[in-house]
């Protein structure tokens, strides 16, 4: 009997272990061409259908594999607790494996196994995205300037409050900002936007407040409709993860203001009435950096043992500025957006980053410029 | 701190704490029914979760959001009987099943959303307004300056959370089945030398608690957020075990914690805003007042034993 119900139990246990297994190693065959073809694997820790970093991976592996430049494996990890105590087991295989020329791990839960796999298997050439932790000789780590990225926000955001003509817009210089954790990487989201916001109008006010989750979408909500209600904000940037959306929400809710997404379009991943408020989103474009990162290996210009930081220029970040952008910012705001967009990418700007900034000037001007 | 007034003397504020002790106080009177009856079932969390994203796929599916309240209800309810299967039929330790159906609420939830819906991270694509519950406005009560703006225009969900106290109260005192249960709890030896079904009892309070849960997902994910996305619970199943140990277990006590918890996140959001205040510390604020509370609690029951001792 006790055998049994320790079976039934662990089976029980299984099926969240189980979560992570769905739809994993999708394998792409393609096409021989007379130049190289690499053979990739991405690991995701996590899994496809993020609508975000791993899907723009996904689509970039998907482009070089349909010009027929690489061939490539995608294993999906899963997410939980139960499934990160393996990550570091099913990196260690396909690195024994040695048939990958290249395997591609991101973000920021992946940098300790990493480390400790690739010193490993020093042969075996590894490219870890979103992320700066380690400097490792086998290991090529992108990063994307979320600063610049922020500051393209900023400037659209503080440049579109006063527009009184926007219905919803409220005459008040007011902004704000859901941030997931207040850690660097966050707040050199932030640090952009207020700096693009200032350049923007001098007297601008924004509203930072963090979740403290990436998950909790009603505490987003909360937040930012405190900000609506009590402060006045009209835009609010949410940038923490799914529970951004709660601002996204809060924003609907009152139909006193309206949202700026993140990482990735999310209008293309609302529903209706919520993408019908988000007037744009700021983008880092993985899938880009991917493909900009095998140009340079076809090129002959190997990274190995760099950390590149990927701007306007190369296509790493961006801004979407079709759909509602299109529709409802007016023209002076698109030729700011637009004049911020190639201050950036031609260096004229220089947005200070919080990442390493001993000083915590981010932290003080936030502090600054809270209404 | 003037700020801090100002913001505090607004009806969003109060409003916004019925709405945060809402969720709170549905998976709470769950632990109030199962702890009355002896049972103490710590898998309200997952028990949410997976009725947070039963309720949007019922809805989805028809779209109508009554159909996804009531398959948020059944899910619960069932999760609870299986809580109730592994503990006493097949004499599992009742917190091990637990944590397992908490554990099942993360990782099993997103391969149920899925494997239904082919999506992984939230289902906010599907959203559409027939799937939302609906908020009331409380005729006459909506046209009182302030209190309509506090009490009036919530969820139906959230008039159904206060309701409940009364309902829970009722049947824990005031239906042949209260004694029963109450029975249960005390001793269920006794209980069963005077002919109570044990069982059976147990399973009602286990089903019930598990129902409770479930409206509280379907709050989660079908009013306070627009839709489900993996952690929406985000550990108000947790927190509403204190809110009951807080509350001595009982459905008024309990609500009054609830509260006090709502008043105590609702502030801390607003200070969030305010310059100086670290995120951090803010968030750690509901917890606190969580612990305080408890303390308190321990305090007064150690007074109780030392007099009856005397």
């Amino acid at each position: 009997m006790k055998k049994f119900i320790s079976l039934l139990l662990a089976s029980v246990m299984t099926v969240g272990l189980l979560a992570g297994c769905g739809g994993g190693g999708d394998t792409t065959e393609t096409a021989e061409t007379s130049g190289d073809v690499y053979k990739v694997c991405n690991l995701v820790n996590g899994n496809l259908g993020d609508k975000s970093f791993f899907d723009s991976a996904e689509s970039g592996l998907a482009e070089l594999a349909a010009a027929g430049r690489i061939e490539y494996q995608t294993i999906e990890m899963g997410a939980t607790t139960e499934d990160e105590a393996r990550w570091e087991g099913v990196l260690d295989e396909v690195s024994a494996s040695g048939e990958y020329d290249l395997i591609i791990c991101d973000t920021y839960q992946m940098p300790d196994y990493l480390k400790n796999v690739s010193e490993k298997y020093p042969d075996q050439k590894y490219l870890i995205y979103d992320d700066t932790t380690y400097e490792l000789p086998n290991v090529v780590n992108l990063s994307y300037a979320q600063n610049d990225l922020g500051y393209l926000v900023g400037t659209f955001a503080a440049a579109m409050t006063t527009e009184t003509g926007v219905e919803g817009i409220n005459e008040d210089a007011v902004i704000g900002f859901v941030g997931g954790v207040d850690s660097p990487v966050i707040n050199d989201f932030l640090y952009g936007f207020m700096v693009g916001a200032q350049n923007v109008n001098p007297d601008i006010k924004i509203d930072t407040r963090y979740t403290n989750s990436y998950v909790d979408t009603a505490k987003a909500k909360e937040l930012a409709e405190s900000m609506i209600n009590d402060n006045k904000c009209d835009i609010i940037w949410g940038v923490a993860g799914n529970s951004g959306n709660g601002a996204a929400e809060a924003a609907l809710e009152t139909g006193k203001a309206y949202f700026i997404g993140v990482d990735s379009d999310q209008e293309e991943t609302f529903s209706p009435e919520l993408a019908a408020i988000t007037l744009t989103s700021g983008l880092k474009n993985i899938g880009q950096s991917l493909v900009w990162f095998f140009d340079e290996w076809d090129a002959g210009n190997e990274h190995w043992g760099e950390h590149i930081l990927l701007g306007m220029a190369e296509g790493g970040i961006g801004i979407v500025t079709d759909k509602n952008f299109d529709a409802m910012a007016p023209d002076s705001v698109k030729e700011a957006v637009n004049a911020a967009i190639e201050a950036v990418a031609n260096g004229e700007v220089e947005v200070p980053t919080a990442i390493g900034d001993e000083t915590n000037a981010a932290v003080t001007m936030r502090e600054s410029l809270k209404p | 701190m003037s700020t801090l007034m100002n913001m505090v003397m607004t009806t969003s504020f109060w409003y916004s704490i019925i709405r945060i002790a809402s969720p709170i106080l549905f998976a709470a009177l769950a632990a109030v029914v199962s702890e009355k009856a002896g049972l103490s079932n710590i898998g309200l969390e997952g028990t949410m979760a997976f009725s947070a994203l039963f309720g949007v796929l019922f809805a989805y599916w028809t779209n109508s959001w009554l159909v996804g309240v009531i398959g948020a209800l059944i899910i619960g309810a069932l999760l609870g009987l299986m809580i109730g299967f592994f503990a006493m039929k097949l004499k599992t330790d009742i917190i091990l099943c637990g944590i397992a159906v908490n554990l099942m609420g993360g990782g099993g939830t997103i391969f149920l959303m899925y494997l239904f819906t082919g999506l992984k991270g939230n289902t906010a694509s599907l959203t559409t307004p027939q799937m939302l519950t609906p908020k009331i406005n409380i005729p006459g009560l909506s046209s009182i300056p302030v209190l309509g703006d506090i009490f009036s225009g919530h969820s139906i969900l959230t008039y159904l959370a206060f309701l409940m106290v009364f309902l829970v109260w009722v049947l824990l005192y005031k239906t042949p089945l209260a004694l029963q249960i109450r029975a249960v709890g005390e001793n269920d030896h006794a209980a069963e030398s005077v002919g109570i079904k044990v069982l059976k009892i147990q399973y009602i309070a286990l089903g019930l608690g598990g129902a409770l849960a479930g409206l509280g997902g379907a709050y989660m994910s079908m009013y306070y957020s627009q839709s489900f996305n993996t952690g929406i619970v985000a550990g108000r199943g947790f927190i509403a075990l204190a809110a009951q140990a807080m509350g001595q277990g009982e459905p008024v006590g309990t609500m009054f914690a609830s509260l006090l918890f709502g008043l105590a996140t609702a502030l801390g959001n607003k200070m969030e805003g305010m310059p100086g205040f670290s995120s951090y510390l803010v968030a750690a604020i509901p917890y606190a007042v969580t612990i305080i509370g408890l303390i308190l609690y321990a305090l007064s029951t150690i007074k109780k034993v030392k007099k009856i001792k005397k």
